[in-house]
């Protein structure tokens, strides 16, 4: 009789959650919050306290799968990474390296992130290493870099309620990010003003001081007219601006044409509340912005991002403790996957690719040449894949075909594949057309760390042995990689591979194992003897000076049309997660919410005779 | 701490119990743990944090319905024991309770009344925490306003259940919250008031005011004022207090002998 | 439960159906079938008038009424309840109404506490010869949530 509490970090949304997994007899019966967690102080979303659910489903892969004539049959291990070798070395012998392409998975751990970085570009030899980060923040990482030289959530979840004005646009963040949304209720419970721009009425705008809805696509329009207003007024913030930015002229010069006349008419937001936002937004002495996918999934995902940088740097609202420009990542460990590098043009902690220095830092220790050219992005990958260009694929714990845009389009592509390796837990629509199948284990079976939306570093500790004859990933990448010869991969533990990160990236260099038993770190950490930190930019931008880049409005690469008439935006669910790989096969998430929905605005529905609840048939030009 | 760590020893030691479910301080944090050997009980501690050891000391009592366990035992997690015996859901008889007296900073913080079990080996007894400060000035506001201000309270709600999976008098297998027709699935925040009232009132005449409740609500909604005043509700028509004695049932348990004014 | 959802579709119509002048209530009355139904039927067979604002759902016994039901037709918007059984001591089921008795002033100082009157929620006790108290009664109460108001449920769900 046995019945203990493994602590370890949530697995499903980039909140970074401290959870207890219960294990009764060596089985998980349960998850517990863990009361003196910095992030969640004892509370969980239902997610995370169901998160043992899908873990021991009886629908998890238990067996190496090989196709044979069109069907799966188990093997062992040999003969499935015999086959997952043997394919991946023909194809790179035959084709080149740059045939090649993998995926990473912001489910993963670092380091099995990073040891897939590393099998990419120092066993394969191609940078084609990409993540569904690219679907979700890409836009993030680039605009964030651009402006402030650092791609990731300026300040820390705790700091959140500090704020004195938190603007909350393109997040839905009671359902995505249930535990940051209880940061925002109580920065407001303090009496901090709530402005929420979202083009549907959501559970924060019920407690918003201003909420309005912009037409959707159209928020670089409003960033600017709220701009305008702010430096008509004179509201901005003229001392930090002299000391701390450049490039204020160019966006004084752009932001001018931009009347608020004008952006009332493009938004349909009103000047008045246009005013409002500015006034209470740039009177704020820490104005926080919050910001998710309604942001960074558009076609000028990286144009919104730059704008809402421009508005914290116009207001000095930047680099002050509970003041900052904040990214809600989704997954648990999407920030890690790109810190890893899994990333086609850079490589762990943001050091480019193709910088000879940092590359060469990186050759010396693999004992390897690696390639210099940057790789394909998910999106080139499958375009590549579909034009026969990429003739094989390595996808770690990710559902592409139902994760990217145009599901005909990635089911082709992969289809085309001469092989197609997928080190997954469970047989995801994407694994169904894979030639090899590698079972991978869950959180709650292996060790390692995942990096939560705010940077911070976090363990994620072994509960239970893997069920059947599954694997802890970061084992199936080294013995991989060793099958195809490669060197440096006879690791002993998951710690011993953070230890390389460390070394590697300068970001990370502080962090050790031991510093984060009981709490984690927050990069940059670049010693030791660095606490980590806790909001960034505070003296000076990662880049030096922050930089304003002025920006025009452009309308969607899609609008309404007579053909398609309505304008379709995706939205999230507390009950369920991404693809649903996980969360899927939780009951207890079932039964609240087992399908996507649509909503309508009841005028729309009126016109088409569609009543509550009706199954619809949506179509777009992409089928 | 060594008073507590000596008892168990010697409880373990003598084959009283099979295994003492308490707090272990691991990673920088305590968390529940059985205890079922004298090695490790070094990492046994008392801590001024708070789970619900009652509820889930059920999981163990239910697989091994023989053995016999000791457990930690609070003030509130003794009253809890004393509600889950009459429920038939654990059996004092086959259980050796250790208590502990909390901090006055923990009794003050849980604004407990009886912050200790009526035998403790460790702490010293505190002083009760009198009156319900946010009862108070709720009671104090006027209908509507008290409408206005549950009904923005229930709109925080991420309907994650935390209080109900916190709760260590609810056990069923089967929840009234997850009745589809009362609370349609999938909502948030889930249908106000009634998702907060079913659960209100499945505590009446049972919840022993341990506050786990709030603890666990990560957007802050005053459950435990909802549950403390139908406490007295029922104390004052009834007679009854939850968690005090292990003679007497719950009145809304049975349907009475006599109309229920002329009882208790 | 089914009988609540039905209820749901009367209360919409019973709203479009009433004049705009007065505010007409909607009150779910649940009526025991042996003391409280009969006494309304009993009331209808003696052609004692009250106001239809009621809509009687009959149930075996009021101890069966549990509060989830009080709750949910003020979620959905009902003005009122009435709950009705057999006097105390006069139950079919002997001691069903002794649970009723103890639960519905609960289930007020609930209501109450969550700011809603607790006058919206009536306990009475009619016998199934009792047509003139059943239509007295419904009399009473109608108008005493006539002169509470609209439920501020209503339009919430």
């Amino acid at each position: 009789m046995n019945y203990r509490t493994v602590l370890t970090t949530c697995v499903y949304c980039g909140c970074g959650c401290g959870l207890y997994l219960e294990v009764l007899d060596d089985e998980l019966v349960g998850t517990l919050p863990c009361k003196t967690h910095p992030i969640n102080e004892g509370g969980l979303c239902i997610k995370g306290w169901s998160a043992h659910e899908f873990v021991t489903s009886e629908k998890r892969l238990r067996r190496p799968l090989v196709k044979k004539d069109g069907h799966f049959v188990e093997v062992d291990w040999g003969e499935a990474m015999g086959r997952a070798a043997a394919g991946l070395g023909k194809i790179k012998e035959e084709r080149g390296p740059q045939s090649l392409a993998l995926l990473s998975s912001a489910k993963c751990t670092n380091e099995e992130n990073f040891l897939l970085m590393k099998f990419a570009r120092g066993v394969l030899g191609t940078n084609n290493i990409d993540h569904c980060a690219r679907l979700c923040h890409a836009s993030t990482v680039a605009g964030l870099a651009q402006a402030f030289g650092s791609g990731a959530m300026t300040n820390s979840t705790p700091e959140i309620e500090e704020a004195d004005c938190i603007l909350v646009t393109g997040s839905n963040t009671t359902e995505a990010h249930p535990l940051i949304a209880s940061r925002i209720l109580r920065a407001k419970e303090k009496g901090a003003k709530l402005i929420v721009v979202d083009p549907r009425g959501i559970q924060l705008s019920s407690y918003a001081d201003i909420h309005v809805r912009q037409r959707l696509g159209t928020d670089v329009a409003w960033i600017n007219g709220v701009m305008n207003i702010i430096i008509s007024e004179g509201w901005h913030d003229k001392d930090f601006i002299e000391r701390r930015t450049e490039g204020f002229e160019e966006l004084e010069k752009k932001v001018k044409e931009h009347t608020p006349e004008r952006a009332e008419q493009i938004t349909g937001i009103s000047q008045v509340d246009l005013r409002r936002i500015a006034e209470t937004y740039a009177k704020a002495e820490r104005a926080s912005i919050i910001y998710a996918m309604g942001i960074t999934q558009h076609t000028t995902g990286t144009d919104n991002v730059l704008s809402l940088c421009n508005l914290a740097l116009l207001t000095g609202n930047v680099g002050k403790r509970g003041s900052g420009v904040n990214p809600l990542r989704g997954q648990n460990n999407v920030q890690g996957a790109c810190d890893m590098g899994c990333l086609p043009n850079l490589l762990s902690g943001y050091q480019s690719i193709a910088s000879d220095e940092l590359r060469g830092k990186f050759e010396v220790e693999w004992g390897v040449k690696l390639p210099k050219e940057p790789g394909l992005t998910v999106v080139e990958m499958m375009e590549a894949a579909a034009g026969g260009r990429i003739k094989g694929m390595f996808i770690l714990g990710e559902n592409p075909l139902l994760s990217d845009p145009d599901i005909n389009h990635v089911r082709e592509a992969l289809q085309r594949l001469d092989l197609l390796v997928v080190l997954d837990i469970f047989l995801t629509e994407t694994a169904e057309l894979a030639d090899v199948v590698l079972p991978g284990v869950s959180f709650a079976e292996k060790d390692g760390t995942f990096t939560a939306t705010d940077r911070r570093v976090q363990r994620v500790r072994k509960a239970i042995e893997p069920l059947g004859e599954a694997r802890p990933d970061w084992q199936i990448i080294c013995e991989l990689a060793q099958a195809m010869g490669g060197e440096g991969f006879q690791y002993k533990s998951p710690e011993e591979v953070f230890g390389e990160i460390a070394r590697l990236t300068p970001i990370y260099a502080g962090i050790t194992y031991p510093r984060i038993e009981e709490r984690g770190v927050q990069w940059p950490c670049r010693s030791e003897e660095d606490p980590g930190t806790e909001f960034m930019h505070e003296k000076e931008f990662s880049r030096g000076l922050g930089k304003f880049t002025a920006v025009d409005f452009r309308e969607p690469a899609e609008l309404a049309d007579e053909d398609y008439p309505l304008m379709l935006t995706t939205g999230r669910s507390a009950f369920q997660f991404h693809t649903g790989s996980l969360s899927r096969k939780s009951p207890s998430l079932r039964r609240e919410l087992d399908e996507a929905y649509l909503e309508m605005n009841p005028l729309d529905a009126g016109e088409l005779g569609v009543p509550e609840g009706e199954a619809v048939k949506v179509s777009s030009r992409e089928g | 701490m060594e008073a507590l760590r000596a008892k168990v020893a010697q409880l373990l030691k003598e084959k009283a119990i099979s295994g003492f479910l308490g707090l272990k301080l691991e990673h920088g944090h305590p968390s529940p743990f059985l205890f079922t050997g004298e090695e490790g009980l070094d990492l046994l501690v008392v801590s001024d944090t708070r789970f619900p050891l009652t509820k889930l000391l059920q999981r163990l009592t239910s697989k091994y319905p023989e053995e016999k366990f000791g457990v930690m035992v609070r003030g509130c997690d003794e009253r809890s024991l004393i509600e889950l015996h009459k429920d038939n859901q654990v059996n004092l008889e086959h259980l050796v309770t250790v208590g502990v007296a909390c901090s006055q900073e923990l009794a003050q913080r849980c604004g407990c009344k009886v912050p200790y079990p009526s035998q403790f080996e460790v702490g010293e007894p505190a002083t009760g925490v009198e009156g319900g400060g946010e009862l108070e000035s709720i009671e104090g506001m006027a209908e509507d306003e008290r409408f206005n201000f549950w009904m923005e309270q229930f709109g925080k709600c991420i309907k994650c259940y935390g209080c109900r999976n916190s709760c260590p008098l609810c056990y069923c297998s089967e929840c009234t919250l997850e009745d589809s027709f009362l609370v349609p699935p999938g909502e948030t925040p889930p249908k106000a008031p009634i998702f907060h009232l079913i659960r209100a009132f499945h505590t009446v005449g049972r919840c022993i005011d341990c506050g786990l409740c709030e603890e666990a609500c990560p957007v802050g909604i005053p459950l435990r004022t909802i549950y403390k005043k139908l406490g007295q509700v029922v104390s004052e028509l009834f007679g009854y207090s939850p968690g005090k004695e292990v003679e007497g049932r719950s009145p809304l348990s049975f349907l009475g002998e006599k109309p229920f004014k002329e009882q208790g | 439960m089914r009988v609540l959802a039905h209820a749901r579709g009367s209360i919409t119509k019973t709203v479009i159906q009433k004049g705009q002048n007065q505010f007409n209530p909607i009150i779910i009355g649940f009526l025991c079938t042996w003391c409280s139904y009969a006494g309304a039927d009993q009331a209808g067979v003696s052609r004692r008038e009250y106001p239809p604002n009621i809509l009687p759902i009959r149930v075996m016994c009021s101890g069966r009424i549990s509060p989830h039901h009080i709750l949910k037709a003020f979620q959905m918007g009902a003005d009122g309840v009435l709950v009705a059984g057999c006097h105390l001591g006069e139950c079919h089921y002997i001691r069903g109404n002794y649970m009723t008795a103890k639960r519905i002033p609960v289930v007020k100082e609930l209501l109450s506490f969550m700011g809603l009157s607790p006058q919206r929620l009536g306990l009475t006790w009619v016998s199934a010869s009792e047509g003139d108290r059943f239509a007295a009664v419904v009399r009473e109460f109608t108008e005493q949530i006539r002169e509470l108001g609209p439920s501020p449920l209503r339009g919430v769900s």
